[in-house]
């Protein structure tokens, strides 16, 4: 038998209980009439480089103590936002409080024009120039680079085709490597039951919701436990504008482009490429042994868009001698935003870029 | 405090269910049922554009195939006008 509250105890508690209602009701009608959308990346930024779509911002600070800037190279399926949620969760935003000087790279949201996009384009062309770019506004000689999901990809095949590149440290976070070993959401195409031109639309891209049901399909019955602890904390103000941004993210894709697709398809999922050292770009097989500079590889431990194990040999596979890893207990997601972000993720990522960079006196 | 019941209830029914749902989805069966659906919807969808286009095209008004074509045209454009840009010194 439970032991009886005292009447304070269990005035307090109704009173409680009725707070929390009232809140509760407020909040599910506000987020059933979507009238409070949070908004998303409101750390100010300047666009410093510009290319077509692509933007490089660096990221407005007064405390501003290393060097060189830490560039962050974002994916080319997702949005970039998911770095600056919202003020008091953002990543981009307790890494400025650190002292560092950020870029991001974001790609924009590609049409019929970026569908002839090849990885050779990001790899050979953006992402050297937006270096170029970080370097010449921050006046240092080189940049630390840090590649998120895809951008990871991109950051390893750029550090490792062009080793001449002024980058002094390279982070991959929630980095696919080992394609085999991300089976369920490669599955139609690996085996040939669909191939590219199948998936891709009349504008030349793989649309957006191709990709959102891909990720759904990993998880299929998320999104009903999601909707009960949204239930179970509708009365927290905060929980529920941290749900709805993430909400807002998850299913915010943006189309992959054609060409680029076509690539990752025939040389990253079915020949496993990079694993093998089998990759081509621009006619010439990608080794990552090339990648000499300090390597961390950021993983997480709950990821099951990019599982552990597709991420885990990188190490391995770049020539560096200096290598280390950090594996969170957290989501995809959950390494950048949220509450275990800010407590394990993002301290690690920054101190490990902070031990690799000058402090100024 | 713990989960309320009904979340303890939830919790339950998910720890059940995931498991079969998920190997459901990741099966051979589903993937080839996906595999089908997707290429029944677009053969579906190309029939539709071939029997409609007589018809929009008797009353003078343009097909969706019609319109990827301009949109093609206008993207190729694009390309050129950044291929221009790119090279300009």
């Amino acid at each position: 038998m439970s032991p009886s509250l005292a009447p304070a105890d269990l005035l307090s508690r109704v009173e409680r209980d009725v707070q929390r209602a009232v809140r509760r009701s407020r909040n599910g009608l506000r987020y059933a009439a979507g009238t409070t959308r949070p908004k998303v990346g409101r750390t100010p930024k300047d666009v410093v480089w510009r290319r077509h779509k692509a933007e490089l911002w660096r990221y407005r600070s007064d405390s501003r103590r290393y060097r060189p800037p830490l560039v962050i190279v974002h994916s080319l399926v997702s949005r970039s936002y998911v770095l600056d949620l919202y003020p008091g969760n953002s990543a981009v935003e307790f890494l400025l409080r650190e002292g560092l000087d950020v870029f991001l790279l974001d790609w924009g949201v590609p049409d019929e024009a970026d569908a002839g996009n090849t990885l050779e384009y990001y790899v050979d062309d953006s992402i050297p120039a937006a270096v170029a770019a970080a370097c010449e506004v921050a006046g240092t000689d080189d940049v630390n680079l840090l590649g998120y999901c895809f951008g990871g990809v991109l950051s390893l095949l750029c550090a490792a085709r062009h080793p001449e590149l002024p980058i002094r440290n390279l982070a991959a976070m929630a980095t696919p490597v080992d394609f085999s070993q991300m089976e369920t959401i490669t599955a139609l195409i690996r085996d040939g039951r669909l191939e590219p031109d199948d998936v891709v639309e009349p504008t030349g891209n793989v649309p957006p919701d191709v990709i959102e049901n891909g990720f759904k399909l990993l998880k299929p019955t998320a999104e009903v436990t999601q909707y009960a602890t949204l239930w179970e904390n509708l009365w927290n103000d905060e929980f529920v504008e941290g749900y709805q941004a993430m909400g807002q993210w998850a299913r915010d894709h943006i189309p992959f482009p054609g060409a680029a697709f076509a690539q990752t398809v025939e040389g990253l999922v079915r020949r496993n490429g990079l694993v093998e050292g089998t990759f081509e770009l621009g006619g010439e097989t990608v080794d990552l042994k090339k990648i000499t500079r300090p390597v961390l590889n950021i993983m997480a431990e709950r990821d099951h868009i990019v599982p552990l194990a597709a991420a885990e040999p990188l190490l391995d596979l770049v020539g560096a001698e200096e290598k280390d890893e950090l594996r969170l207990a957290a989501g995809h997601a959950g390494l950048v935003a949220g509450r275990k972000a800010a407590k394990v993720t993002l301290p690690g990522i920054a101190g490990w870029f902070k031990e690799h960079s000058d402090a100024d006196s | 405090m713990g989960k309320p019941l009904w979340r303890r209830a939830v919790d339950e029914v998910d720890r059940r269910v995931s498991g079969p749902v998920e190997a459901g989805a990741h099966s051979d069966l589903f993937n080839d049922l996906v595999t089908l659906q997707w290429r029944l919807a677009r053969g579906a969808q190309r029939e539709v554009e071939r029997r409609s286009r007589r018809f929009l095209h008797a009353v003078n008004l343009p097909t969706a195939t019609d319109v990827r074509r301009l949109s093609e045209q206008v993207a190729s454009l694009q390309r050129q006008v950044r291929d221009l840009e790119d090279r300009r010194p």
